[in-house]
């Protein structure tokens, strides 16, 4: 249930300007790791702003769409929404310069397939990428245990899907109107753009599919109002409503204002952003190779070590059994 | 030397398998595993060099290096367990030394082989005769063994009890030290008197110290001993009466476990129950299941209701919101 999860307890916030100081604060830790030998005057020139940064997570958002939406085989709707949580989670707490999205759009994409029970295989899933394959495998299972880390591991995802299906069924059974299921193109729409916006870190799911029912009410000319005061609430809710009613009308708001990025911000932001990214998690950077070949050769050490440990202890094993210690040559004395 | 025990059968010796291992039945005769195995695979057999019968749940690992020995010994044993008249059975020294003379002699003569049928005949009636003090001494003999143990038990107590003092007093002891140590440097520190002076008067409480902890040491109470007796002078313990009883179970002091039903937040208006999903027409909107689906134990009404309740719950949630920002 929704009230006891992770998701209320720990990702649905209490306004924007919370998580706008979340994401600052993750933007300035950035740059005080990296830019301690920058001049102050050219901070801003070098490095992304929040509100920049802010820019690039939205169009890699809608990037991460079309991806959704693209892939075959189709994917549930649940898994695309779960990713857009991912994703948006993720860059709560992250700079945008530290982990590239585009790596983390895929990786979100994947994880949630996961979690949803959409079953991919890896190669199945890279399929779907355009480019390098094998290096898309290597940086998606690289960044996967990462990801959920700064997730806190907080994998379960509630998503407005059901509880529409639910308030859908409660329409057709508790209220009079005509072919409620001409609604659902105009819910689907305002669900997909309300994915592009905060609302699903900021409301819980439920309120999200109300707002998006009512949406489509109103663009069908029906309405529904009687509804929600009369059936929904009744009257043991009747002290809820006004909370309610701003909370919806919040969402719509949120929805409706939002607005797609220009492609030349997009272009310009993202060279940018290819110069002051962290370069130890680019894939493509010197450092990153070397790190991860120092990776590699520790782990054949131990390797070693403990293939040298085994060796040593089933000699002495075979000493005790046979009783007489080794037989050395004549020359080896 | 270790090297040299071989199986009479197949001749293998320690030096050749290091894993050798001699099993002896009551016959006395030694055998390896691997020929136990191989002779005894249907649980019983001859004996390969006496012939006499034998049972495989009856070997065991040679002890002794002559194999009479270990007979002896296993013979001993099973005749001491009926021949277990004690000295008190008896009227006079004479007589129980005649009984124990007596018995060395069977014993004796079935390892010798001497007179078996005869030996074996004298057994059977001893046992008969004596049967109820076999058994009674049988009893007393499982009583002592019980009675032993628990003195032991006791006697470790005792000594886990000491120990635990010892460490308490050594630690306490410790901890005095660095508080002196402590006290003479802030002393030495703050005091305007002579340092001199003061290292003395330390030293002399210090000493003083030590001669009380000695005096309390040999004053420590010695661990109370277990009553043996109730004020009655009835023994406590199994000791004197041969009346048994049977053990009260102990009954455990931990709480008994209490079930609390798990509370649910619903933050919402309250959903339909399972019961009103059947009977007021929202299953008329969904999708019924199939019957493979239903095989499973899924019935449509589940989903339904999840999907009433997914819709209404947190429906009330409120944040803290403040000021819009856009």
């Amino acid at each position: 249930m929704f009230p006891s999860s992770t998701q209320l307890q720990h990702w649905t916030f209490k306004n924007e300007a919370e998580i706008t100081q979340y994401r600052e604060e993750a933007n300035a830790k950035f740059i005080a790791r990296h830019g301690a030998n920058v001049p102050p005057e050219e901070i801003a020139e070098i490095f992304l702003t929040p509100s920049e940064e802010r820019i690039l997570v939205h169009s890699y958002e809608s990037h991460l769409r079309e991806f959704c939406k693209r892939f075959s085989p189709p994917m549930p709707r649940a898994v695309i929404g779960t990713a857009f949580h991912y994703f948006k989670r993720f860059y709560v707490f992250n700079s945008v310069m530290d982990y590239h999205p585009k790596e983390i759009l895929v990786t979100c994409v994947y994880l949630a397939a996961k979690v949803e029970e959409f079953n991919v295989s890896i190669s199945q899933f890279v399929a779907n990428v355009k480019g390098d394959r094998e290096k898309a495998t290597d940086i998606i299972l690289n960044n996967e245990l990462l990801l959920m880390q700064r997730l806190q591991y907080h994998l379960t995802v509630h998503n407005p899907y059901r509880p529409v299906e639910g308030l859908l069924i409660d329409i057709k059974t508790r209220a009079l109107l005509n072919d409620p299921e001409r609604l659902r193109p105009a819910i689907d729409d305002f669900l997909d753009r309300s994915y592009l916006t905060d609302v699903c870190i900021l409301f819980p799911p439920s309120q999200v599919a109300l707002a998006a029912v009512l949406q489509s009410a109103s663009s069908n000319r029906e309405n529904l109002d009687s509804y929600v005061t009369g059936t929904l609430l009744g009257t043991p809710g009747a002290e809820k409503l006004p909370g309610l009613i701003d909370a919806v009308r919040n969402i719509r708001m949120i929805v409706k204002a939002y607005e797609t990025v220009n492609r030349d911000i997009f272009g310009a932001l993202n060279k940018k952003l290819e110069k002051c990214r962290n370069q130890e998690n680019n894939p493509d950077s010197a450092i990153y190779k070397k790190r991860m070949q120092e990776l590699l050769e520790d782990e054949d050490e131990r390797e070693a070590v403990k293939y040298e440990k085994i060796a040593r202890q089933q000699r002495t094993t075979e000493d005790q059994l046979v009783g007489i210690t080794r037989v050395l040559s004549p020359s080896a004395s | 030397m270790d090297m040299d025990i071989a199986c009479p059968r197949c001749k293998t010796t320690k030096y050749r398998n290091p894993s050798l291992k001699l099993l002896v039945n009551v016959c006395g005769h030694g055998l390896c595993e691997s020929c136990v195995d191989l002779l005894f695979l249907k649980g019983s057999g001859n004996c390969p060099e006496c012939g006499v019968a034998l049972r495989r749940s009856n070997f065991r690992v040679q002890l002794f290096e002559d194999s009479q020995v270990e007979k002896e010994v296993d013979i001993r044993r099973r005749v001491l367990r009926d021949f277990n008249k004690k000295e008190e059975d008896f009227a006079t020294l004479r007589d129980y030394n005649d009984y124990l003379e007596e018995v060395e002699t069977i014993i004796f003569n079935l390892v010798n082989n001497i007179d078996q049928l005869e030996t074996n005949k004298k057994i059977e009636k001893f046992k008969k005769e004596n049967r109820e003090l076999i058994l009674k001494n049988k009893a007393r003999a499982g009583r002592e063994e019980a009675e032993l143990e628990a003195l032991l038990e006791q006697e470790a107590a005792m000594e886990e009890a000491r120990r635990a003092q010892l460490a308490m007093e050594e630690k306490e002891e410790k901890r005095r030290k660095i508080r002196n140590k402590e006290a003479l440097i802030d002393e030495l520190m703050f005091s305007t008197g002579n340092a001199r002076n003061i290292v003395q008067t330390f030293a002399e409480s210090r000493a003083q110290d030590a001669a009380s902890q000695a005096a309390q040491a040999s004053s420590v109470p010695a661990p109370a001993v277990r009553a043996t007796q109730f004020s009655t002078g009835i023994q406590i313990g199994r000791g004197s009466g041969h009346v048994e009883f049977l053990p009260v179970p102990r009954t455990d002091d931990t709480p008994l476990f209490h079930y609390e039903p798990p509370q649910r937040i619903f933050d919402g208006p309250a959903p339909p129950t399972l019961l009103d999903v059947d009977q007021n027409g929202f299953l008329a909107h969904i999708r019924s299941a199939s019957e493979e689906e239903r095989a499973g134990g899924y019935n449509s009404n589940i989903s339904c209701l999840r999907a009433l309740e997914e819709a209404m719950s947190g429906l009330y949630y409120r944040a803290h919101r403040g000021e819009a920002v856009f």
